[in-house]
């Protein structure tokens, strides 16, 4: 599924701090060709930004003024009624349910048995760790494309297709080695002394771990949920796949199969489209934030 | 498991200094447990993990090597019952191997993957390049476009894409059809496999290039300033500073990204199945889509499962070439 995707999200440095002062020994020769290339950048940014833009622009615009041979590249005269075509076109909120179900039920399933699995691997040393790792390492590697067919017929065979859940289990499998990974970094990275303090102080471990491990690494939750969140909601090869009727779709195969109807109404898939990436988009900027905080910077210090 | 705390604790805590360093069945010595562990405890936490990943993926595996040596035999008019899969051997490697549409099908794949991987990282370079070179204020617009084209997700991506090419009303067509002597109104991208091609790959690479050219930057943050400062004072320009300090260092972070781009781009799928309306022509299949038509459209899961499994090997071999580049750079460090 959206394995491929699932190392890059996290990556999310945007490092916006200029760390490159411009060198003293060449900087009266920068400074001169730095409005050259503050042009090029912003004129990348717009070109890139552009087809963002134009779904936007063509999602409020009228019928009339998207089905022209000379549409016009500002907006004029605001509209609701694509969106209001697309909520009532058939299916689409069904398939936004669907959507929040899977999404829903695959993040707290993911989270909770990556979560002990992450738990394992950072606090405990065990015969077969090494195994472990390289298990959930090698099914990272493996595409979804090319696992699908046994996947179709193995959950086939226990009636698991055109089903919700059938498509919840695979999520949360083929998002599982991502999510133990990278919550072992959030686990590891709380310090050890921190337990044994607690312990020291008359704690048992469970309290150690309600009132230390898991509000220490609750950041790493929440962005490891929300990275979920983002993979499940975005993927459409498997559900495409194991799922046939209309109603049991999410609004990734909704979007797709609007497009074949009887033509297509862009005014309505473009409103469609935006609705369905407004999610995305609002927790994508949040996970980069959350991911590059950390929270116990200077707990083991003072 | 209360007191076998309460005992590690009395011990690390009271008279750590006085503790002999524990010996292990070998003789050799173990570094101290912090606390003393509930033997069985981590593969109760791992087991719910490993069960779900051996059941849903490493049995499937197994039966895919099954499903490419046999044949499955379909229930007909005179057995409403299927027969039982017929073992056939090597006959699906054989009937694929022999199969031309397969080669054409793999060169597009080879064809398209090469393009886009090497497109991809020279564009994100120049990117994360050209960020490292601009005002901070001019960073901070291109960091913020990169970001929001990262968000998107593909599936839209591919509907906005199929919208700004779209033959009638695209506004592709529009602003090419304003150059002088020009006309390109009702403009067909996908008539010539070669421009459909060309959407194609310019959709994979405005979903790919945010995140490599983030990412390379988040590199190039990384090389050290005095590197490039005595560089300068040695007489390096600029070309000379990126071919001989900023590439070198960043040559891991560059070795990574190039292979992921080539899994990505090798499996490309949804891109060209959503673009071309579920139903790709045949000059757009790449291996995954010639696989997926074969099983699902076809009902061929032999012969699915067979280019399923060759694709793998494939891979394996990318996968294991990059490795071994990645040990060798490791040794030379």
């Amino acid at each position: 599924m959206a394995v491929d995707s699932l190392a890059t999200r996290t990556v999310a440095t945007s490092d916006d701090t200029s760390r490159t002062r411009p060198l003293r020994a060449v900087g009266r020769r920068r400074r001169r060709t730095t409005w050259v290339w503050n042009t090029i950048a912003v004129v990348l940014a717009i070109v890139l930004f552009f087809p963002v833009y134009w779904m936007i622009v063509t999602a409020f615009r009228p019928a009339s003024q998207i089905l022209t041979f000379h549409p016009n590249l500002i907006p004029l005269h605001a509209t609701f009624s694509n969106f209001d075509s697309a909520i009532h076109a058939p299916n689409f909120l069904d398939d936004l349910r669907n959507s929040l179900i899977i999404t829903g039920v695959t993040v707290v399933g993911g989270i909770f048995v990556g979560f002990l699995g992450a738990l394992a691997l950072a606090r405990f040393v065990f015969a077969g760790r090494r195994a472990v790792i390289l298990i959930l390492l090698g099914v990272q590697m493996v595409p979804a494309v090319a696992i699908i067919i046994p996947i179709y017929l193995q959950l086939q065979t226990w009636h698991q297709t055109n089903q919700l859940s059938g498509v919840i289990l695979s999520y949360i499998v083929l998002l599982l080695p991502f999510t133990t990974w990278m919550l072992r970094g959030f686990i590891a990275n709380v310090p050890r002394e921190l337990d044994e303090a607690a312990l020291v102080d008359g704690c048992s471990r469970w309290q150690t771990f309600t009132k230390i491990l898991l509000p220490l690494t609750l950041p790493g939750l929440v962005a490891a949920a929300i990275y979920g969140f983002i993979q499940s909601w975005n993927e459409f090869f498997l559900i495409n796949i194991l799922n046939n009727s209309p109603d049991k779709q999410n609004l990734m195969v909704w979007l797709v199969s609007n497009q074949t109807a009887h033509g297509t109404f862009w005014g309505p898939l473009m409103a469609g489209a935006t609705l369905s990436s407004v999610p995305v988009v609002i927790f994508f900027l949040i996970i980069q934030k959350n991911v590059t905080m950390g929270l116990t910077a200077g707990a083991v210090k003072g | 498991m209360q007191s076998e705390v309460d005992s590690s604790i009395s011990v690390t805590a009271s008279r750590p200094s006085t503790l002999r360093p524990r010996r292990g069945d070998d003789g050799r010595v173990v570094p101290p447990r912090r606390h003393k562990q509930h033997p069985r405890l981590p593969y109760l936490l791992v087991l719910p993990a490993m069960l779900a990943v051996i059941a849903y993926m490493a049995y499937p595996l197994y039966r895919m090597v099954i499903l490419t040596t046999h044949k499955t035999q379909l229930a007909g008019r005179f057995a409403p019952v299927p027969p039982p899969p017929k073992f056939v051997g090597w006959q699906n490697f054989k009937t694929v191997l022999t199969d031309g549409t397969f080669w054409q099908v793999v060169l597009n794949t080879v064809v398209f993957t090469v393009t886009a991987v090497a497109l991809s990282m020279l564009i994100s370079l120049a990117v994360a390049l050209l960020m490292r070179r601009v005002s901070g204020w001019a960073r901070i617009v291109l960091t913020i476009s990169l970001v929001f084209v990262w968000a998107v997700p593909t599936i839209v991506a591919t509907q906005v894409f199929a919208w700004l090419f779209d033959s009638d009303f695209g506004i592709v067509n529009a602003l090419i059809d304003k150059l002088p002597g020009v006309y390109f109104q009702n403009h067909s991208w996908f008539s010539t496999s070669l421009q459909g091609w060309f959407v194609i790959t310019a959709l994979v690479l405005w979903g790919a290039i945010p995140f490599l050219a983030l990412t390379l930057y988040a590199g190039l943050t990384q090389v050290p300033l005095e590197l490039v400062e005595a560089a300068t004072i040695d007489g390096a320009n600029s070309w000379h500073v990126l071919r001989s300090v900023l590439l070198p260092v960043l040559r891991p972070l560059l070795i990574i990204a190039t292979t992921l781009s080539a899994i990505w781009d090798f499996n490309v799928f949804n891109q060209i199945f959503a673009l071309r309306n579920t139903q790709p022509e045949k000059s757009y299949w790449t291996i995954g889509i010639y696989a997926y038509e074969k099983a699902f459209v076809q009902s061929d899961y032999n012969t699915g499962a067979t280019i399923s499994l060759l694709t793998m090997v494939l891979l394996l071999g990318v996968m294991v070439f990059y490795v071994r580049q990645m040990i060798t750079i490791g040794e030379a460090d």
